[in-house]
């Protein structure tokens, strides 16, 4: 390699070529899922997860009165279930990732290795969607439970793979971005979790939502509520797979945006302080 | 032989007449010449299963009809609450303008959600620029949907779910624990 | 063939309106250990930042090992680096946290383990490899800490304070991984820290700073030299001759006096300039007063580091 150096050009050793590049994203996922999981996290919350969704099934199963279509209600809860708390853990973890790398001290160490900010986000983003998988891997056996009887689990699993997977990318993007921007760990979960609560509130209004207009796109608008409105949709009322696909367009939207915003951005917003150097 | 040769024909007409208003599905009949079938009269099914109601709408007038809806009910005969939202969620068909003596199929898969006995039958009305909204309306008869209860969900069924899981996670968790405290 | 390993011209570096680092220039060598002095808040971090591209130079350049500062994924792959108040993963366990590193600079499984196991052994770490992190004492931590920066077998090593919080054991045991590395190694060694007396024992060269700026650099005995740093001694008169002695020396510019605690006979004595104790004497020998003795301290790193910036140098604490 030369350079220029006292204002003359000379040569200097070359290294050895040990360098991967591409596939730096996959040494951080494997480092930040096994701290995730070996660290005992992981296990614990799908631990109360699993608690949660047994209580749950075993109230439906044993509640006589329950008919096919209370069954059928019954399995869209669960997965109800399974993806707000799914989204829930991951969004949590991604909201983590960076701010509190910041404060324990550990993200300067990361950001002297030669690893694009874009390959640490990447991993970060992978390590907390294994969150998501695992909470939705928990859930089959209870969809299975609750819905053999009424034939709709391929179905339930299906829809919930799907507007999960949908949700939690774009949360998770979403909570990496508000990571990487915010100045503390605090403050980070703080907004992530209000945020989420937001995307939820449309759906959990009393009487639904408003009637109108403005109560349509409210429902529409929300990435949460508008997935669960179309999983709701295909499994309790029978619709049709496309005929409410304008309901996954914000889940889409709020996915591909928080994803790019995330992959664009990385190389300024993830830094050893908050909001770039100031 | 005259007399016998006519006797013949109008026993025959009379015959003809009461089959026509036999059990076999008759066709209703509108004074614009609109009949609409089922296919069959009765089905068997069980909770849950997904069932095709097929029926033919067809035009026995000398000129086309006007465009037409077809819509499908059910009626409970052992007194069960329906909401034909739960069975279908397409029960209205908008039917293009059948031609005269044409014939245009429809189906229907509807879900059998509600155990008992139940009459499914279409009705079919005018929707054409003058006809919307006045009838006559032609409903077919029946088609006679028998659907037997069946209980997929009890305690004793989940119980092997609900405690294998959270034992064995509860478990990973420990586990877990205990690597890192021994380290 | 270039032989400096580490190039900095008028480097700076402004947060708003505050300039942390002001137009920073020196050089380093291959094998050189240069000593980055100054009091708190002079920018020793903040250099240290840019030249690992932590931080982006509002203005300035530099090169390390050769790779200019336009390819900081480069110059990375070229540098180890202790920060400051760096932060350990309390799950992981040593083995585990070298690992993962060697793997970020680009080893694949085997090499990766084999390079963490062997930085283990040179950091006298065998033992506690398999524990957790969340277990370990400071010293290995910072032991750890260096053997991560070891980890790509860098051309340029930063560390910056690796014996704060260290008992002097662990301080030996740090400088003399550094001569290690250094002469070993063949690798430059940036070392930043607030005790003088680790920079007089190791670094080639050193530099001080002030409020962003290079204020002195230069070996030890250079910076010494070149500083007008106020001479220190210590006389003893007669107590019945404390006052008539004061008097003097309270006339004589340049001069400040502090008595030594306990012993008022002790007056401890600095004075800016070289030849400044000679006229102290002289003045007191005109007075007739007695003097019983009269000690002058050379001059030290620690002289010309309080000359140039006004600060006591930190001892370590911990």
């Amino acid at each position: 390699m030369t350079t220029l150096v006292n204002g003359e050009i000379g040569e200097t050793a070359t290294r050895p070529a040990t360098t991967r590049g591409q596939g730096d994203w996959v040494v951080v996922a494997g480092q930040e899922s096994r701290d995730l999981w070996l660290s005992g996290r992981g296990p614990l919350l799908l631990f109360a997860f699993s608690v949660l969704l047994s209580v749950f099934t075993y109230l439906a199963a044993t509640n006589r009165a329950i008919n096919f279509l209370e069954q059928r209600e019954a399995v869209d809860q669960t997965l109800q279930i399974a993806i707000a708390v799914g989204v829930l853990v991951t969004l949590l973890v991604s909201a983590d990732a960076i701010s509190g790398e910041r404060e324990r001290g550990t993200l300067e160490s990361l950001l002297l290795a030669p690893v694009s900010r874009r390959a640490i986000v990447i991993g970060k983003l992978v390590a907390a969607l294994t969150l998501w998988f695992a909470a939705f891997v928990v859930s089959v056996p209870y969809v299975w439970v609750l819905g053999h009887g009424v034939s709709i689990v391929r179905t339930a699993l299906l829809l919930g793979l799907g507007v999960g997977t949908l949700l939690a990318v774009g949360l998770a993007a979403f909570g990496l971005l508000i990571s990487a921007l915010c100045s503390s760990n605090k403050v980070s979960l703080a907004i992530s979790f209000f945020l989420l609560l937001a995307f939820f509130a449309p759906s959990q209004l009393p009487g639904g939502l408003p009637k109108g207009w403005f109560g349509d796109v409210l429902g529409k608008i929300s990435p949460v509520g508008s997935g669960l409105h179309y999983s709701t949709a295909v499994l309790v009322h029978g619709h049709g797979w496309t005929r409410d696909l304008v309901y996954l367009i914000s889940p889409l939207v709020l996915a591909v945006l928080a994803s790019a915003a995330l992959l664009i951005l990385s190389e300024r917003i993830v830094r050893l302080t908050a909001g770039g150097e100031r | 032989m005259k007399t016998r040769r006519g006797l013949a024909i109008a026993a025959l007409a009379v015959l003809a007449a009461f089959a026509a208003a036999g059990e076999t599905p008759a066709a209703a009949q509108s004074a614009n010449g609109i009949e609409v079938t089922v296919d069959q009269p009765r089905i068997t099914a069980v909770i849950g299963d997904r069932i095709t109601i097929g029926a033919h709408v067809t035009n026995s007038g000398s000129t086309a009809s006007d465009p037409l809806i077809a819509h499908l009910n059910v009626a409970s005969l052992t007194g069960t609450y329906v909401d034909l939202e739960d069975w279908t969620a397409a029960p209205t068909q908008h039917v293009q303008p059948v031609d005269a003596h044409a014939t245009t199929a429809l189906s229907w898969e509807i879900q059998a959600v509600n155990a008992g006995r139940f009459d499914v039958y279409v009705a079919v009305l005018p929707n054409g620029l003058t006809s919307s909204g006045s009838g006559p309306a032609v409903a077919s008869s029946p088609v006679e949907v028998t659907v037997a209860g069946k209980r997929t969900l009890n305690a004793g069924g989940s119980l092997p779910v609900v405690i294998a899981v959270p034992l064995i996670l509860g478990g990973a968790a420990l586990a877990a624990r205990l690597r890192l405290r021994r380290r | 063939m270039a032989k400096t390993s580490l190039e900095a011209r008028r480097l700076t570096k402004r947060f708003g309106s505050r300039t942390a680092v002001d137009g920073v220039t020196f050089t380093a060598e291959p094998s050189e250990i240069v000593g980055l002095l100054g009091p708190n808040g002079a920018g020793k971090t903040t250099t240290i930042r840019l030249l690992t591209t932590v931080l982006t130079p509002t203005s300035g350049e530099f090169s390390v090992a050769g790779v200019p500062s336009t390819q900081p994924n480069e110059i990375r792959r070229r540098v180890g680096v202790l920060p400051e108040s760096a932060g350990y993963p309390a799950h992981q366990t040593g083995r585990e946290y070298l690992t993962y590193f060697a793997r970020l600079f680009g080893m694949n499984r085997s090499e990766s383990s084999r390079a963490a196991s062997r930085l283990l052994e040179e950091m006298d770490l065998q033992d506690r490899a398999s524990s957790p992190l969340s277990t370990y004492s400071r010293g290995m931590r910072q032991r750890l800490g260096i053997a991560r920066a070891m980890v790509n077998d860098p051309d340029v090593v930063f560390l910056d304070e690796p014996t704060l919080g260290l008992d002097p054991a662990g301080q030996r045991q740090v400088l003399r991984n550094v001569r290690e590395i250094a002469a070993d190694r063949g690798a430059t060694v940036i070392l930043s820290t607030h005790t003088l007396t680790e920079v007089e024992e190791v670094c080639n060269r050193v530099l001080i700073l002030g409020e962003g700026r290079v204020l002195v650099s230069g070996t030890v005995a250079e910076v010494t030299s070149a500083v007008a740093a106020p001479r220190t001694a210590t006389l003893r008169v007669p107590d019945s001759e404390v006052g008539v002695a004061r008097q003097i020396l309270a006339g004589l510019p340049g001069l400040t006096i502090a008595a030594s605690g306990e012993r008022p006979d002790l007056l401890r004595i600095r004075r800016s300039g070289r030849d400044g104790m000679n006229t102290v004497l002289q003045a007191l020998l005109a007075a007739d007063v007695t003097v019983l003795s009269f000690e002058v301290e050379g001059t030290r790193l620690h002289d010309a580091y309080l000359a140039l910036t006004g600060a006591a140098p930190e001892e370590s604490s911990e």
